[in-house]
Order: C-alpha cells, then sequence, then structure tokens
C-alpha cells in the first residue's frame, strides 16, 4: 500500500511537472450588481482541472496540456458560459467574465418533493434522502430526488440517516435516529439554495459523512445574490398555498450583510382526506465583515410546522375506501379535524466566525443551539372504545369470520358511508362520565429537545495538490420526553393509569410516586424521562488532486454516550424505570479512501470504499424508554463496509455515469412495539431484533444526450439487490413476562430465519426517461416515465423465529407443514407500476425584473400503487396465520402506504 | 412601470388570501349540541308515544307478554319500554350487555339487554334513563332456559339464544334511546334468602354480609380459572347464615383485589352464570362495604316463640279460634291438607277450577301483642302447586279491628318475606326467612293474602306452614 501511494505520488508529479506552463486565468463578475462572485465554479473538463474564485471573483487554471481546450465557468444560480482557449504555453486571461443569473433554476427549488411531507416518521416507509440530493446536478441523483421520491426511493436501499445534512458546518441529524428533521427549515427553500453535496463516499470538507453522502448548507448572509424575490405557490399534494418572500442586502460597503426570508405554507387539506397543512417559516441571517480575514455570521431560523398525518391501511379498508382514505379525521362542529397531528418547532441559533487565516488556509469556528418541541398527537382512551373507524371490529372482515353476512354487509355501509372519527360521540361520552375519568383525552407524544452543537473546520492547502480537512466537535443534546394533555374533549379529568392492569396493582400506576393522578389540559402524564447524549468527534481528510488521478484519505474517531433518566417510577419496572439509567458509551471510527483515474478527459474511472462503525442511536439504544431503562440486549456499534466504483464518460453531446456499489450492514438493530396475540403471550410487547447483517448491492446508471441544443434526452436506472444477509437474535420484553429473575420481563425467542429476505427500502429497480425541451425564449417542458419495481413488504421477525411453529408448551404444532408455512411466510413483492410526470415553465425579463412560473403535474395517469407496507405482528403463529390466509377478508393484514395520484404544483415568482 | 404595479398588487392579494386562509388546526369549540340528533330521535318517541302510536310498557308487562323461557319471540308490536340502567361494563365485569331495571327506587323487575358495544357505560351509565323501541327486537334468553329475561337484535341460526342488538340497530334504527335523565339507582334492600329470578337484572343491596373464612387472602377472580370465578358469602339472617356467591369475569380489571376480610353491605346486580344458577356480579368493588365487624347469629335460646301455629290440628277449611279465613271475591277459603312430602298438615289455597272471574282470600292471625317482647321475628314456610300468574303476599296491619267489613279501611303492610318462587319444584317448602317485625309495636295481625282467578293461568295452588313470631 505503500509502495503503491509513493509511486502514485510520483508518477502524478511527473504529469504535472510536464504541464506546468500553460495557466489561464481571469475575473467573474456578477453581471447585475458588477460585483466579483466568490466561490465560482472553474474547470476544464477534458483535462480534470477544477479551480474556484476567490473573493475577489479571480481564478488562476493551471497544469494545462498545449492545445484547444474548453473552460467552463459555472456558479449556483447561473447560466453556465464556455469559452474555448487555445494553449501553446502561454498564459491565458479571459479578463471580466459576466455571469449571468439563471432564470430557469427556480424550477428545482419549487419542486415539493416527500420532505415536504414526511408522511408518518414513525415507520420506516417515509424515510427518504431526497432532500439531501435536489442540490445534485448528477442526473442519477436528481431523477432520484425529483422523479421517484413520491414512491419512497432510496438511494442504495439505505435509509436517511446515512446521509449527513450539515447547515454551516454543523450536522443537523437528529441524535435520535440519525435522520435529519426537515420540518426545522422546511419552506426556506429560497436562502437554503447555497448547497454542497458530496455524494457516497467521496470527500467533503466540512464532514466525514455517512455513506450516502453529505450536504453542507451555507447560510453566510454575503453569499446571497442581493434583491428581493416574491414567489406564490398552488399545489394539491401536501399544501394548497405557498407564500415566500426573500431580501437579501449583499455584501453592504459598511461591511454588514443581511439576509432574511419568511414563508406560509397552509391547506386544509393535502392529496389524502384530513391532512391539513399549516407551516410558519422565518429566516435571519447578519454577516458582518470585521476585517479581511475575519468574518462573523449570525443566522436564526425559527420554522413552524404543523401538518395532519395520514395512515397506512390494509387491503380491506383500500378496497373500500381507495388511496385518499385516512382513518385519522373525524367532523367536529362540521369542521375537519385530525387526531394525529405533528407539529414541529426547533429553532435554531448559529453563530459563525469565518477566519481566512491566509488565503491558503481557512478555519471556521460554528456554535449552534436548537431548541423546542416535537409533538406527535393521538387519543388515549382508557375508558373507552378504541376510537379508530378501521379497528378491525369495525370492518366487514370481523363479522365474515363470525359468518354473518348481514353485520359484514352493515358494517360495510357504515365504513363506506361514514367510516371516520366520531369526534361528537368521543366529547359526548367525556361529557356523561360521571365517575372523575374521562373515557378519553387527546394528548401529544413531546420531545422538547435542546441540543448545543460547537465545532471547528480547518481547511487548508499544504501546496497546489494537496488539501488538508480536520474538525473537531462536541454535541450535547437534552432531551425531555413525555406525554401531555392537550384537549380535554370536554371531559373533566382523566386517569392516568394502565387500563389493563388490575385495579389496586402497582403495574396499573405509570408513577408510583403519584399513583391515580387526575390529569388535566397541559398535565404531563404516561410517561416521562430524560434523554442526555455526548457526542465528541474528530475528523481528517487529506485531498490529493493530480492531472490524472485524484483521492483522498479521510479518518473519524467519535465518542458517543447515552443515558436515560427515568421521572416516573413506572409500577410496572418498579426497580427499573426511576432514576438514571447505566450510561452507555461507545467509541466509533470511521476510515475512507478514493480514487479517480482520468484515462482520458472524456473517460474516468472512480473507486471509493470505506469502513464505519455507528454508535446506536438514542432510539435503537433503550428498547423500552417510555417505561423503563432497559437498554436493548446485546447492543452493538452498527458496522458498514461500502465500496463502490463509477465509470465517468463525458462528451460534449452525452454525458453519463454507471456506477457498481456494494455496501454491507452489520450488528443493525431494530425495534418495534405492537400488540402480540401468540401462542406463549398475548401482551403489549417490544420486538428487539438485534445483530441483524444486510447485504445492498446493485449499479445505477445515469446518462444526459443534449440531442439537439435545445433537445435533452434524459434516463436512469437502478438494479439493486437489498437482503437480509444472517440469520438474527429477536427478543419480545412486557411487563408480563416479568418475574423474580427476570426483572426486565425479557423473553428471547432465538434466531429469526431472515437470511434472504428484502429489506424493505422502497423500490430496489427503478427506471425512469425523459426528454427537456429548453427553448430559447425562455421556456421550457418536459416529461419522464418511470418504472419502479421490487417493491417488497417490511416483514416480522417474530413471525420468522421458532415461536412461530411452536406452542404454548415449546413443542410443535400437531398440524405443523413446512411447505404451508413456507408459503404463509412468503414475503409480498408489490406490484411494479409506471408513473408519468411532466414539468413546464416559463420566464421573462423585463428590465431588472423577473417573472417566471413553473408546472408541474405528478402521475398523470394516475397509477394507484403501494409505496410501502409492513406486517402486522399481532398474530405471529402459524395457525393464526394459517387462519389469515383461509379468511376472505383478512383480519390483521399487511398494512400498506399508497402513493398519490395525479397531483399538481404550480409556482410564480417575482424578482427584483 | 404599470406592470409591475399590477404584478405587485396581485401578490398583495394573493398573500393576503394565503395568509387569511386559516387552517382549521388548533382551538376547536366544543360542540354544544351533542346528543342533540339522538334527542330528536327520543323526543320523535315520546311523541309517539304522546298520540298513542307507540305504547309504553313497563319492564314487568313486557316480561309477562313476550317472555318465554327456551323461546324467543320477536316483538311485532310498537311498544316501548322504559328503563334505569343498573349495570357497567366499566371494569370490564359485564361485556357487551347491561342491564336495566324499572325504577330508580324501589325497582320490582329487571330486563338484560346484549348488544354490540363495548364500553357502553360512557352512553348507559348506571342510573340513565333508558328507552328501547322493542319492534324489530328480540325478547328471549341468552342462555336458553336460565330464565333471565334478555332484549336482543337477532336469533342464532337454528336455534333460540338471542344475538346482541347490532351497531346498526342502535345507531341507524335508534332502538336504544338515551335520555339526559341520570340519577343514582337506590338499590332494592334484600336477603340473601330472598333473593330469586324476580330479582334478575335488578341492583340490590345485602347488608350484614362477609366472604367465607375459607377465602381469606384470596381475590375476586382466581387467576387458575378461565372464566368466570365464584365466591362464596355469607350473611347472618337471625338465627342461620345464609350463602351466596359472587361472580366475577376474569375480564373484570379487579379481579386482582383482595377480597375484603371484615363484615358490611355488597351492593350488586342479580345475575345467571352459564350453570343457569343464580349469582351476584359487582359493577366495581366501590360497592363492596366490608371494613366493619362481621355479623352475628341471633341465639335463638335467647327467643320464645309467642305465637305459633302449625296446621296440625285442622281438618276441612281452616277455623281456628280468632284466626280469620274470609274471601273477599270468589268463592275459595284456605283449607287444611296434609302434606305428602313433609308428612305434616297445613293450609292451602288455591282458585283452580273454581270458575271464579276473580279469587281474593285472606287468612289472617289472631292478635300479637308486641309490646312486651323485643327484636321480634315472624317466620313461616311456603310450597306452591301449578304455580302460575296467581299471587301470594304476607302482610301486616296494627289497626285492623277483626271485622271484614273493614278489611279494606284497615292500613296494610306488605312484609318483605321470601314466598315461594314459581320455578321452585311443587315438593320443596321455602323459609320466609327472619321477618323482622321490630318497627312494629303494639297488637298487630298477621295476614296472607292471595289473588288469583278460574283462570288457567291464574288458578295456582299456594301452601302455608308453620307461622311462628318469635321474640327475646
Amino acid at each position: 500500500m505503500r509502495n503503491f501511494t509513493l509511486t502514485t505520488i510520483l508518477l502524478l508529479c511527473c504529469i504535472f511537472a510536464m504541464n506546468a506552463q500553460n495557466v489561464v486565468r481571469g475575473i467573474v463578475i456578477n453581471s447585475d450588481s458588477e460585483k466579483p462572485l466568490q466561490g465560482v465554479s472553474v474547470n476544464v473538463k477534458e483535462a480534470n482541472i477544477n479551480s474556484l474564485t476567490d473573493a475577489n471573483g479571480s481564478f488562476t487554471l493551471k497544469g494545462l496540456t498545449d492545445g484547444k481546450q474548453i473552460v467552463t465557468v459555472s456558479f449556483n444560480g447561473f447560466e453556465t458560459q464556455n469559452f474555448p482557449v487555445i494553449l501553446s504555453g502561454k498564459e491565458v486571461d479571459l479578463g471580466e467574465i459576466l455571469m449571468y443569473e439563471d432564470i430557469s433554476e427556480d424550477q428545482d427549488l419549487s419542486t415539493i418533493t416527500i420532505t415536504d411531507d414526511e408522511l408518518s416518521d414513525d415507520t420506516s416507509a417515509a424515510d427518504n434522502i431526497s432532500g439531501l440530493l435536489q442540490s445534485s446536478r448528477d442526473i442519477y441523483l436528481r431523477t432520484a430526488a425529483f422523479e421517484w421520491s413520491s414512491s419512497f426511493y432510496r438511494i442504495k436501499g439505505l435509509d436517511s440517516e446515512n446521509g449527513k445534512v450539515l447547515i454551516n458546518g454543523i450536522e443537523m441529524n437528529k441524535l435520535y435516529n440519525g435522520r435529519p428533521q426537515w420540518s426545522n427549515w422546511g419552506g426556506l427553500n429560497d436562502v437554503l439554495r447555497n448547497q454542497e453535496l458530496t455524494n457516497g463516499l467521496t470527500p467533503s470538507n466540512y464532514t466525514f459523512g455517512g455513506v450516502l453522502g453529505s450536504t453542507n448548507i451555507s447560510t453566510r448572509a454575503s453569499e446571497y445574490r442581493k434583491g428581493t424575490r416574491i414567489s406564490y405557490a398552488s399545489s394539491n399534494r401536501s399544501y394548497s398555498h405557498r407564500l415566500m418572500a426573500t431580501y437579501s442586502s449583499g455584501l453592504m460597503e459598511n461591511g454588514w450583510a443581511i439576509t432574511a426570508s419568511g414563508s406560509r405554507r397552509a391547506g386544509n387539506e393535502g392529496y389524502v382526506d384530513g391532512t391539513f397543512y399549516n407551516a410558519n417559516s422565518i429566516f435571519l441571517s447578519t454577516e458582518k465583515k470585521l476585517s479581511n480575514k475575519h468574518s462573523l455570521n449570525l443566522t436564526i431560523i425559527a420554522a413552524e410546522n404543523k401538518r395532519g398525518k395520514s395512515a397506512p391501511h390494509t387491503q380491506e379498508v383500500y378496497d373500500l375506501r381507495g388511496t385518499k382514505y385516512n382513518e385519522y379525521w373525524g367532523y367536529q362542529n362540521e369542521k375537519m379535524r385530525n387526531s394525529r397531528t405533528k407539529r414541529v418547532y426547533e429553532p435554531i441559533l448559529m453563530l459563525n466566525h469565518y477566519w481566512d487565516v491566509s488565503n491558503k488556509t481557512s478555519i471556521n469556528t460554528n456554535v449552534s443551539y436548537q431548541f423546542g418541541e416535537i409533538g406527535n398527537s393521538r387519543i388515549d382512551y382508557n375508558g373507552g372504545n378504541n376510537p379508530s373507524p378501521v379497528y378491525y371490529q369495525n370492518l366487514p372482515s370481523y363479522w365474515l369470520d363470525r359468518n354473518n353476512i348481514q353485520q359484514a354487509y352493515e358494517a360495510e355501509q357504515r365504513f363506506i358511508n361514514d367510516g371516520q372519527l366520531n369526534w361528537d360521540q368521543i366529547i359526548s361520552d367525556n361529557k356523561n362520565s360521571s365517575n372523575s375519568s374521562d373515557p378519553y383525552v387527546l394528548y401529544e407524544d413531546r420531545n422538547d429537545d435542546k441540543q448545543l452543537s460547537i465545532n471547528s473546520i480547518l481547511n487548508t492547502e499544504l501546496n497546489d495538490n494537496i488539501i488538508l480537512n480536520a474538525k473537531l466537535q462536541y454535541s450535547k443534546l437534552e432531551s425531555d420526553n413525555f406525554a401531555s394533555v392537550t384537549d380535554q374533549l370536554g371531559g373533566s379529568g382523566y386517569l392516568d393509569i394502565n387500563r389493563f392492569a388490575s385495579i389496586g396493582t402497582n403495574s396499573r400506576q405509570n408513577d408510583l410516586l403519584n399513583p391515580d393522578r387526575i390529569v388535566k389540559e397541559g398535565d404531563r402524564f404516561k410517561y416521562n424521562f430524560k434523554l442526555d447524549s455526548e457526542v465528541y468527534n474528530a475528523f481528517l481528510q487529506a485531498q490529493f488532486k493530480y492531472n490524472k488521478v485524484d483521492f483522498y484519505l479521510a479518518g473519524d474517531v467519535s465518542r458517543t454516550s447515552h443515558q436515560r433518566t427515568g421521572l416516573y417510577k413506572n409500577g410496572r419496572f418498579e426497580n427499573n424505570s426511576f432514576g438514571k439509567s447505566p450510561k452507555q458509551e461507545f467509541t466509533n471510527f470511521g476510515t475512507k479512501a478514493g480514487l479517480t483515474y482520468k484515462i482520458t478527459g472524456r473517460h474516468l474511472l472512480d473507486f471509493n470504499g470505506g469502513y464505519i462503525t455507528k454508535a446506536p442511536s438514542i432510539r435503537n439504544t433503550f428498547s423500552n424508554s417510555r417505561e423503563n431503562n432497559a437498554t436493548v440486549v446485546g447492543l452493538n456499534s452498527e458496522k458498514m463496509l461500502s465500496a463502490d466504483a463509477s465509470y465517468i464518460f463525458r462528451s460534449p453531446m452525452v454525458q453519463a455515469k454507471l456506477t457498481g456499489y456494494y455496501t454491507k450492514i452489520e450488528d443493525a438493530t431494530d425495534i418495534g412495539f405492537f400488540f402480540l396475540q401468540t401462542a406463549f403471550a398475548e401482551a403489549f410487547v417490544q420486538e428487539v431484533t438485534t445483530g441483524i447483517n444486510k447485504k445492498h448491492f446493485g449499479a445505477e446508471l445515469g446518462i444526459e444526450a443534449q440531442i439537439t441544443p435545445t433537445i435533452k434526452l434524459k434516463g436512469a436506472a437502478n438494479i439493486g439487490q437489498y437482503t437480509y444477509d444472517n440469520n438474527p437474535n429477536v427478543y419480545v420484553s412486557s411487563e408480563d413476562f416479568i418475574s423474580n429473575n427476570n426483572a426486565l420481563g425479557i423473553r428471547n425467542l432465538g434466531t429469526t430465519y431472515l437470511k434472504n429476505y428484502k429489506v424493505a427500502a422502497g423500490p430496489q429497480k427503478a427506471y425512469s426517461f425523459g426528454f427537456e425541451y429548453r427553448d430559447p425564449d425562455y421556456w421550457f417542458i418536459g416529461a419522464t416515465a418511470n418504472y419502479l419495481d421490487d417493491t417488497f413488504i417490511d416483514i416480522s421477525p417474530i413471525t420468522r423465529s421458532d415461536a412461530f411453529y411452536k406452542d404454548s408448551d415449546g413443542l410443535p404444532f400437531n398440524n405443523y407443514d413446512p411447505a404451508v408455512a413456507k408459503e404463509l411466510l412468503r414475503q409480498e413483492q408489490f406490484e411494479s407500476y409506471l408513473v408519468l410526470n411532466a414539468v413546464g415553465g416559463k420566464s421573462w425579463k423585463i428590465g431588472g425584473y423577473y417573472i417566471g412560473t413553473f408546472a408541474s403535474i405528478n402521475n398523470i395517469l394516475g397509477q394507484e400503487y403501494k409505496s410501502g407496507g409492513f406486517e402486522q405482528s399481532r398474530r405471529a403463529h402459524y395457525n393464526q396465520l394459517l387462519e389469515e390466509s383461509q379468511r376472505e377478508k383478512r383480519l390483521f393484514g399487511n398494512k400498506y402506504w399508497f402513493g398519490r395520484g395525479t397531483t399538481y404544483f404550480l409556482n410564480v415568482y417575482f424578482r427584483f | 412601470m404599470k406592470i409591475y404595479k399590477k404584478i405587485i398588487l396581485s401578490l398583495v392579494t394573493v398573500a393576503s388570501i394565503v395568509f387569511t386562509s386559516c387552517v382549521d388546526n388548533n382551538d376547536y369549540t366544543l360542540p354544544n349540541i351533542i346528543g342533540n340528533e339522538e334527542n330528536k330521535a327520543l323526543n320523535a318517541v315520546l311523541d309517539s308515544i304522546n298520540n298513542r302510536t307507540l305504547t309504553l310498557r313497563t319492564i314487568n308487562e313486557v316480561k309477562q307478554d313476550w317472555f318465554t323461557s327456551r323461546q324467543a319471540k320477536q316483538v311485532n308490536q310498537n311498544i316501548v319500554v322504559k328503563g334505569y340502567v343498573t349495570s357497567s361494563d366499566a371494569t370490564g365485569n359485564f361485556f357487551k350487555e347491561f342491564y336495566m331495571q324499572d325504577a330508580i327506587e324501589n325497582a320490582t323487575s329487571g330486563i338484560k339487554v346484549v348488544l354490540n358495544q363495548t364500553n357502553s357505560h360512557n352512553q348507559f351509565n348506571i342510573g340513565r334513563e333508558v328507552y328501547i323501541r322493542l319492534k324489530g327486537l328480540y325478547i328471549g334468553e341468552t342462555r336458553s332456559g336460565d330464565n333471565d329475561a334478555t332484549i336482543g337484535g337477532f336469533v342464532e341460526n337454528g336455534g333460540t339464544e338471542l344475538e346482541a342488538i347490532s351497531e346498526n340497530q342502535i345507531k341507524k334504527f335508534n332502538h336504544i334511546l338515551r335520555s339526559n335523565k341520570s340519577e343514582e339507582i337506590i338499590p332494592l334492600n334484600v336477603k340473601f334468602s330472598a333473593i330469586g329470578d324476580q330479582h334478575l337484572g335488578m341492583l340490590v343491596k345485602i347488608n350484614n354480609v362477609f366472604f367465607d373464612e375459607n377465602l381469606a387472602g384470596k381475590t375476586y377472580f382466581d387467576p387458575t380459572r378461565s372464566f368466570d370465578t365464584d365466591r362464596l358469602m355469607k350473611s347472618c339472617e337471625g338465627f342461620d347464615f345464609t350463602e351466596f356467591e359472587l361472580a366475577t369475569s376474569s375480564f373484570a380489571n379487579f379481579g386482582g383485589s383482595a377480597l375484603p376480610s371484615g363484615g358490611g353491605s355488597i351492593k350488586a346486580i342479580v345475575t345467571k352464570n352459564y350453570s343457569r344458577q343464580l349469582r351476584l356480579a359487582l359493577n366495581s368493588v366501590d360497592d363492596v362495604d366490608m371494613n366493619g365487624d362481621k355479623c352475628t347469629l341471633l341465639n335463638i335460646n335467647d327467643f320464645t316463640e309467642i305465637f305459633k301455629e302449625d296446621f296440625e290440628a285442622t281438618s276441612g277449611n281452616i277455623n281456628i279460634t280468632d284466626w280469620t279465613n274470609f274471601n273477599q271475591e270468589g268463592t275459595r277459603l284456605f283449607r287444611s291438607y296434609s302434606d305428602r312430602y313433609s308428612s305434616s298438615r297445613a293450609t292451602s289455597i288455591g282458585s283452580f277450577r273454581s270458575n271464579d272471574t276473580n279469587t281474593i282470600s285472606w287468612l289472617i292471625t289472631p292478635e300479637i301483642d308486641l309490646d312486651n317482647t323485643a327484636n321480634e321475628f315472624l317466620t313461616f314456610e311456603t310450597s306452591n302447586s301449578f304455580a302460575d300468574g296467581s299471587e301470594l303476599e304476607v302482610l301486616i296491619s296494627t289497626n285492623w279491628d277483626g271485622n271484614t267489613a273493614n278489611l279494606e279501611t284497615a292500613t296494610w303492610e306488605t312484609l318483605p318475606a321470601n314466598i315461594v318462587s314459581d320455578s321452585e319444584s311443587f315438593r320443596n317448602w321455602v323459609s320466609s326467612g327472619l321477618v323482622e317485625l321490630t318497627n312494629y309495636s303494639g297488637k298487630i295481625r298477621i295476614a296472607f293474602k292471595y289473588t288469583g282467578s278460574g283462570d288457567r293461568s291464574k288458578d295456582g295452588t299456594y301452601e302455608i306452614d308453620n307461622v311462628i313470631v318469635l321474640a327475646q
């Protein structure tokens, strides 16, 4: 290895030396403001030489070979320009290059992708990383973001926790589950457009990143284009209206720069019934240039988002009510009211210090404080019926199972004609409650987080070929978690108990220190605990850039600790719920390296490989954090081995990239919660699967061809296979299993035979083909056809364990037939489907004013499709599944997420 | 520049639309017209009762007209029955059913309602006034032969047992309606020895109760059982303990609570269990008040019989000195007879083959002086033959002068004695229990009053023996 590196360096030095004499210079200037533009990318594609303009807008390209070359000058938000130059050992000065604003870009930032919705973050189906990809210029990534995101497509089949989102170098992924919380900055598209994306393992100057890469969003006030922009959008996807206004002062003579933006997104109903949307966002960034070397920037982001959630449904419900049906809402006083709302308000304060130590070295120090609330509402019913209209006893299948055709028919008619939440009944019952406990209450599951992050990022060019990046970061999270009554729904007081436990027993109490408490609006109940997490992190990276070869090496070390502090003494876990849990500490490292070999300027090869260990997220550390201090048994850091190889082809007409990838995940953990009715128990359980290995591999292709100056053809494809790669261990825990020598109530079910089942990670195969027509008269249209295939249901580990075929005495069921079992445990594969999308837009420039409009129609054919789903684990043994399979309609069938039908988005903007 | 002004103007307009298009996601006002739909339906029923298109019947009448054990009858008349809910499924001891009785206080009859609704206590809470439109519903039993009169929605296929009133029958066809009236039920005070089928569905209260000593440390529900657990209760009734079982469902959330070790009272519903036996069932352990001392039995040695008649010396129509044997209506008088099963003489009364339109017959004791004694009790035994709609009552008067002409003007109060029920075997003699007379003083007379007719459904025979008044 050492020899190889040395040889490579020597080889590159020689190549470099041969071409030292050719130099291209220039200064890039904004045509509107006539000010220099910093950070503009200048490159010679054929030679793969890149540079960025400095604060004065100037650039210098070195190391070019003699002959005809094309210098490309491009900058986000501006039209790309090409300059042919003939080099013959002399310096070429391109002089002042005027950059014109690209008014077609508004298309990208207007599109609503799934990150606007985050339909239901509780389920894996809604996890999506498209928000990471929008700034990409890569055709494959753009297709994934804009065409496939509504199908819950995932790059390489990986979760969004594998992609890091940074704002000014501060990592914004939540420590709780590792995922970015898009709502924290939603609706501020105008001011979050300065993004730097690194795809996969390729190096970022800000972070080690994840296997899927990273996006750094810069909110530095001086980097915004001066001016005002107002836009209005109308849609039927998640919100009905969006109004957005942004003002940016640019860097003023007194050294100050100010950018402010605000938006409102609102709608009474999105595509799915009863999903209201109500979001207000405010952004303010001010920068003071203290000297040529120092600059301070303060950013405030306050995005408030509240919306109604939608639910996954069984086939039975879909057959009766279609894809728009949502069980969560009902009429109250003739207004639609959704019982499950998600409310996010977590303002971010950020202070950034930019220090250009020299023209080769910069140190960027950042402090961020984020605080606020997340609330997910639902109805609790200690003394009432499950209010859900799709509760299994309300559906026709329940009666069919009892051979009662008349009742089945009546249930069906009721469900079709009404089938919504009955608020009036709930409130009437609450008003009627005579004893001091209401049957129903509306409450929120709250996460109130306070997170402090401090880091310092060093970026230095050791010489023309070597860039060194280093970073030290500290983060501290204090998270307050509890349930809080938000609406008593006409009642007078709600008894805080576990209704399923016998009265007089400890297990009936959620807090033994305060038994049989009556709670009212604003009171905490059910559970109450704090989580403290700390992360220390160091990152070091070296990037080498030479004529024929670019390569990099990076390493990352972190120390993570999680601790739970119970504030309630839970009656089910008297000795293990109150006070501090043992501190869980993890030391992790990551290392990666990669190489780009330029065969010629047209043909490139790119290789990346990395090995990363990840500390378990808080969610995967504590198996039942609401009730006790138990940590997952057999908890380990997750290990990821990832490698990819790409062939890149660039010609003036065709650009293409073909990538093969392989990722192996080891020791992953999965926790599920559900009511289990099986041979050995009927109980509400936590199902913990540990030591999961997964194997993701496949090939990605992105290709675009500029057939004529106005017509471009685009194509993208992914053929992947994401499977479980071993048979991990599964256990369930429940208060019902507690005994003297089993204080945590753990029932080990042993091995679950998951190997070779598919991972539920969106479509594993996806194809897109489309065109774009861009008229010189500032209008364009485009359309794509997308075919998505190989989407699988999320399987239940418990039914793949020995508990599946064993009766309560541990012996197999008498009628157990492995051939039948194999059929029962077959993983459901969803039907493949075709989705057609179209876009179009036009813009006008009149004087210094820009007016533009953009529209898109998604799923023109109104294709109905299942985008994801999961098996219900309630009935988990052989005979139950056998019974289910013989029913005309399943009682506890798989639950599905459905894609949207035809939707539109229309945006108009005005800029001056 | 005009165009920009227009654009700005339109943007401002759009802005105001967006910002004022408020989203209904907060601050919901409570519907203040809750239950209006239901009230509308109830008012319609009440109107129909007023204009006589619907007839309001008592629970007693409904049972009499429509209930026959081992049969299910679909009601085909426009009748509605009113009741007050006595049971609650809040604790899980009752499931998809509730009982109701005919009055808040001093109820005389109860009936069961089976409905396909859980947590029905949220609408039909204890004490709630409920109207049930019966036309189309069924009256029968959920366990054939248990004699627990029930209103149901359907009959099982090929059988006679009732199935629950469906959600549609409740919500769409408004068969069960509640009024705004909801009051606290005053339970009927009874003794274990007196509890019979006539009490089914009623909330009763029993004093001087404790759980069997063998149950010390046990819980209401025996966790080794699958369904109901019976717990034996005892009560002091004079000289003897009487017993009764309290049945608790495995789904009752108080099943794990310890049985109280003291004595006191219990309020519970009279029900039938799966074996068709009478049981008490709790709404809640709050209805068990047994923290006091256990009751003690009276000592027979402390008592003397201040009055006794065993009819051994009688024959023909009863004609004992100072007794009154009077046929107020009809021809029948109390007669002496020799009972084959007890090998003793007793008296009987019945209107069988009398051809009388009405039969009212009295057998009245001589004056008994209660002034010189304390703690007086009446006991007697009854038996029946050809039980049917005829009635036997035990009455007491302190002011009847012995003249049969003045029977109607004298004050007669009913004594809470246990009289043989129609379902009892004709061979058995049933004790009246110790009927307290301590509230009476002076000279009293006890009367046995028979009501019947020559009609076949009201011509049953009652037998009476061993009428005794004990005192200290």
